[in-house]
């Protein structure tokens, strides 16, 4: 009897929870489409942020921005992080604590304290040697740094699942070391290559601390850009282009749904 | 999924006297020898896998590495494939040196244990995988991968995917993969140990019609030495990196040269010898007369060569037991015998005859030709 | 030993092929991290024990003046606003965190009482919000907070705040803003605490203790305990060196260590000051991993947390 009713309050707190976890995100969808400018009451349906959206350079430039960031770093990464996984695969049995904590070390340290020391560096490089002029080229070596020990880790987790002999029956099967990369590495982990390169693709485009502070005057990416009209005072636009970006994760959510799905059945 | 394996090649309607003379043709071709000199492997700093291996296995034997884990069988292997190389040493397959030549241009090729069927490849593509490494057109890639199904009796498993196949398809298809690239020495790592009895033993006697029919040069290893004397020509047994004796099953088996490989060989009956006048000798169980007996400090009784016989009868290499144990098999059963505070196993067949009970006592009849001595 | 006499030569020129190929696929990766964070890392490590210059850049000679400026000591004596702002942050997070753990535990737990159809699902539920960039997140709160709003509307007529201010900026809104991003954080590792619970234990502890209060407290919270201090690290560090939270909710009275920090980096500050500020959340990040780690190995657990 008190286990029911436990259970129904358990019920109604998650109901309340999820209502807390998606009403910040449905208002700025609603408001999105309000036909006034106001950020306190909808007053009817009406598309004209959206239209303005396209004709918006800025945003249209910020969008394109963030999309060259988020493919070069992650092809970037893909490359030193796969061989780096691989590395810490084949090499599993001796001491490398060192590269374990190297590998961490993006991961665990605060955004703001990744991204104020790369400005800082960059900065004084920059003044020494003129190199490293804060930009797009400064924003995708920070994203390369983040996003390499999640593509080793997937890639590195991928080899570990598998029958360590594979690797001993592709040489007795005359595959030089060449045509074992080709014939037989890549393949067996492409499924852990594809979901690398979209994590790392998410972790770019989701990214604001570390792009804002390595960014320069003409790289501003879409949440910078954001950024920037939010503080510069409110306004519907913003709704917009945000909707779109909760759109966006939303697809990727009913994807990633549909995966898990599949799995479990 | 039902495991049917129908054994006999050469009946089955595919196998046509071509493809039998061009077997019997890859046989003469394809079959090689082996030399190992003074193989030694050493792992980190003080682990010893191989400590000075001599061998030769000859072309076209089924040959078996016989030992306990550890033994440094499966090094032995591994090297012979290329996997790992020797501290010191050499190693000639075919005539050829190929001591430090990588796996991958060695004619040698691998059955393992895990099987290693490659998961993201079909059966088909995994059958292929090693004629399309070697740069083999893909018309005769399928024409010799479809010859090899046919051989094997792998039958619509080709077109399937791994994931979708059983222990002992998995074992057929490995072993097929390896037979399609026509080897000069086929090495089997414990092919056969992650399958359940019956499978093992039908595969067992498939392995053994393939390797006669292609008449290619086998080395198996096992730790199983039913499985080792059933299916081999010649027997290595191995021990501590050590090469402890080589011969036919039955040399190996009724003749093993000391107490680790009768043990091994499963031989409980071991017994020192304190004194020795002529062909008399003395140990534990009292005096008996061995008609070959050697120099050996050891006494093996095979328990399968001692005849029991009801009561107290007098005579020569006739001991007196009691009973303290039966198990009764079937055809046969295993008798516990205790005489004075020794004991001895013994076994007889069931042929319909009075089998004593425990507590029973009866006479050990030991006949002197089955006796061996042998060194610790 | 058979060895004597044996040329070593295959042993070591295996040994030099292996390193080669360690060389070969770490080196790049490793030295990218190495060049583009360890060493800015330790570079603002030595700024944050350099004078302030003119234009706030780093100069000679070496000083603790930034960390004492922290503490509270200003140019001009007594000056607490930077001690206060650091004082906040330590508040802020406990407070967050503190709420996080009471939101995150019975839902955990709930799911768990889920058919297992359905647990994935709503795993997935309170992630997704938390794949949405952090800045629309904060703005959507900055929407549902800002003056004239139902939310504010309520509070307004509660009496909790004066008329036409609305419930940002303020230090009310900035908890409100961590717990929401932190939530899944904590969720994730209590759940896997829940799902591998031994029912066998609760139901002994039922048969041994009367009230349900005591069973609870004696079989289930120890075994969620592993789970329940990662999802503490993994909500408390990152909580103490947020930035854009506190930035768009905080207003100048709800500022962070990691808007001081920042501030200190834009136009005409102090580099310095703000590098001795990173050094506090660097010191934090490694002491809560380490805690981590103790606590892990303690509790015979030490697995490792998936995000």
């Amino acid at each position: 009897m008190r286990k029911r009713t436990l259970q129904r309050g358990l019920t109604g707190f998650w109901w309340l929870t999820v209502a807390f976890l998606y009403l910040p995100l449905a208002v700025v969808v609603l408001f999105s489409f309000n036909a006034s400018n106001s950020a306190a009451s909808f007053s009817g349906f009406s598309w004209r942020w959206y239209h303005r959206l396209l004709g918006n350079e800025e945003i249209l430039s910020a969008f394109a921005n963030s999309m060259v960031l988020a493919i070069t770093s992650s092809v970037i990464a893909l490359a030193i992080g796969c061989l780096i996984g691989y590395g810490m695969y084949r090499h599993r049995h001796r001491k490398l604590g060192w590269l374990i904590v190297l590998i961490y070390l993006p991961i665990v340290l605060p955004d703001i304290v990744f991204g104020i020391s790369e400005m800082a560096f960059f900065v004084q490089i920059h003044d020494w040697t003129g190199l490293l002029q804060p930009g797009l080229g400064t924003m995708i070596i920070a994203h390369v740094t983040f996003q390499i020990p999640f593509v080793a880790l997937i890639v590195y987790s991928r080899f570990v699942g598998l029958d360590p002999t594979l690797f001993e029956a592709a040489k007795d099967l005359y595959a030089t070391p060449l045509k074992r990369v080709v014939h037989f590495m890549l393949p067996t982990i492409k499924p852990a290559l594809i979901s690398a390169f979209f994590l790392s693709f998410t972790l770019s485009i989701d990214d604001f601390v570390i792009s804002f502070f390595t960014s320069g005057p003409e790289s501003a990416t879409l949440p910078i850009y954001i950024w920037g009209a939010i503080k510069k005072g409110v306004s519907p636009e913003i709704n917009a282009i945000a909707a779109l970006m909760i759109g966006a994760v939303a697809v990727a959510a009913t994807i990633s749904l549909a995966f898990s799905r599949r799995r479990l059945t | 999924m039902s495991e049917t394996i129908t054994a006999d090649v050469a009946d089955q309607p595919g196998a046509t006297p071509a493809t039998a003379e061009r077997q019997q043709e890859a046989a003469t071709r394809k079959a090689s020898s082996i030399e190992m000199q003074g193989l030694h492997k050493r792992f980190g700093r003080d682990t010893v896998a191989l400590d000075g291996v001599d061998l030769e296995i000859q072309a076209g034997e089924f040959f078996t590495l016989l030992g306990p884990s550890g033994c440094g069988k499966t090094t032995l292997l591994r090297i012979l494939a290329g996997l790992e190389e020797p501290d010191a040493g050499s190693l000639v397959v075919g005539g050829k040196t190929v001591t430090e030549v990588p796996p991958h241009r060695r004619s040698v090729n691998t059955v393992f244990q895990s099987y290693a069927l490659f998961p993201h490849l079909s059966v088909r593509e995994n059958l292929a995988f090693g004629l399309k490494m070697r740069g083999l057109p893909a018309a005769k890639r399928n024409a010799k991968v479809d010859e090899i199904a046919g051989f094997i009796k792998l039958g619509d498993l080709v077109e399937r995917r791994v994931d979708q196949l059983s222990g002992g398809q998995r074992q057929r298809i490995a072993l097929a993969r390896a037979l399609v690239c026509e080897p000069d020495v086929l090495l089997l790592d414990e092919p056969l140990s992650a399958l359940d009895a019956g499978l093992r033993s039908q595969l067992q006697v498939e392995l053994l019609r393939v390797q006669k029919r292609l008449g290619m040069t086998f080395v198996f290893v096992t730790h199983d030495q039913q499985e080792a004397m059933v299916m081999s020509d010649r027997i290595a047994v191995l021990n501590g990196g050590n090469i402890q004796q080589v011969g036919a099953p039955r040399e190996v088996y009724e003749r093993p040269v000391n107490a680790f490989v009768a043990r091994f060989m499963g031989h409980d009956n071991l017994y020192p010898v304190s004194a020795r006048h002529g062909d008399r000798l003395s140990t534990a169980l009292g005096e008996l007369t061995a008609e070959e007996g050697g120099e050996g400090e050891l006494l093996l009784i095979r328990p399968e060569t001692l005849d029991l016989l009801p009561g107290a009868v007098e005579g020569a290499n006739h001991l007196q037991a009691v009973v303290a144990e039966r198990l009764y098999r079937g055809s046969h059963a295993e008798f516990r015998l205790e005489i004075g505070e020794t004991t001895l196993q013994a076994t007889v067949n069931n042929r319909g005859r009075h089998l004593p009970d425990v507590g029973d006592r009866v006479t050990v009849v030991v006949a002197p030709e089955d006796l061996v001595t042998l060194g610790e | 030993m058979s060895y004597t006499g044996v040329t070593p030569t295959a042993r070591s020129r295996a040994m030099v092929r292996e390193a080669r190929h360690l060389l070969f696929t770490v080196a790049p990766g490793a030295s990218w991290i190495i060049v583009f964070l360890v060493l800015p890392s330790a570079y603002l490590m030595g700024v944050a024990f350099m004078s302030n210059g003119p234009y706030g850049l780093p100069e000679m000679p070496l000083s603790l003046e930034s960390f004492k400026r922290l503490a509270g000591f200003g140019f001009l004596g007594w000056s607490p606003g930077n001690l206060y702002t650091l004082l906040r942050s330590l508040w802020q997070t406990l407070i967050s965190t503190g709420l996080v753990v009471l939101v995150a535990y019975p839902i955990a737990y709930y799911i768990t009482t889920c058919r297992e159809k359905w647990r994935p699902i709503m795993l997935l539920l309170v992630v997704v919000p938390s794949w949405t960039n952090q800045v629309i997140r904060t703005f959507g709160w900055m929407n549902l907070l800002a003056p004239g709003t139902p939310l504010s509307g309520l509070a307004e007529s509660l009496g909790l705040i004066a008329p036409n201010m609305g419930l940002y900026p303020s230090n009310f809104a900035v908890t409100l803003g961590l717990v929401y991003n932190f939530l899944p954080f904590m969720v994730l590792p209590l759940y896997a605490a829940f799902e591998k619970l031994d029912t066998a234990q609760v139901e002994a502890a039922q048969d041994l203790y009367a009230s349900p209060v005591r069973a609870f407290w004696h079989a289930v919270f120890p075994q969620t305990l592993p789970g329940l201090l990662a999802g503490i690290v993994l909500v408390a560090i990152p909580a103490f060196g947020m930035y854009v939270i506190p930035e768009l909710l905080g207003g100048g009275k709800g500022m962070m260590l990691g808007n001081l920090v920042a501030t200190q980096f834009s136009g005409g500050a102090n580099w310095p000051l703000g590098a001795a500020g990173a050094i506090l959340m660097l010191i934090a990040t490694f002491v809560g991993l380490f805690a981590m780690r103790r606590i892990g190995k303690r509790l015979g657990g030490g697995e490792e947390v998936v995000i």
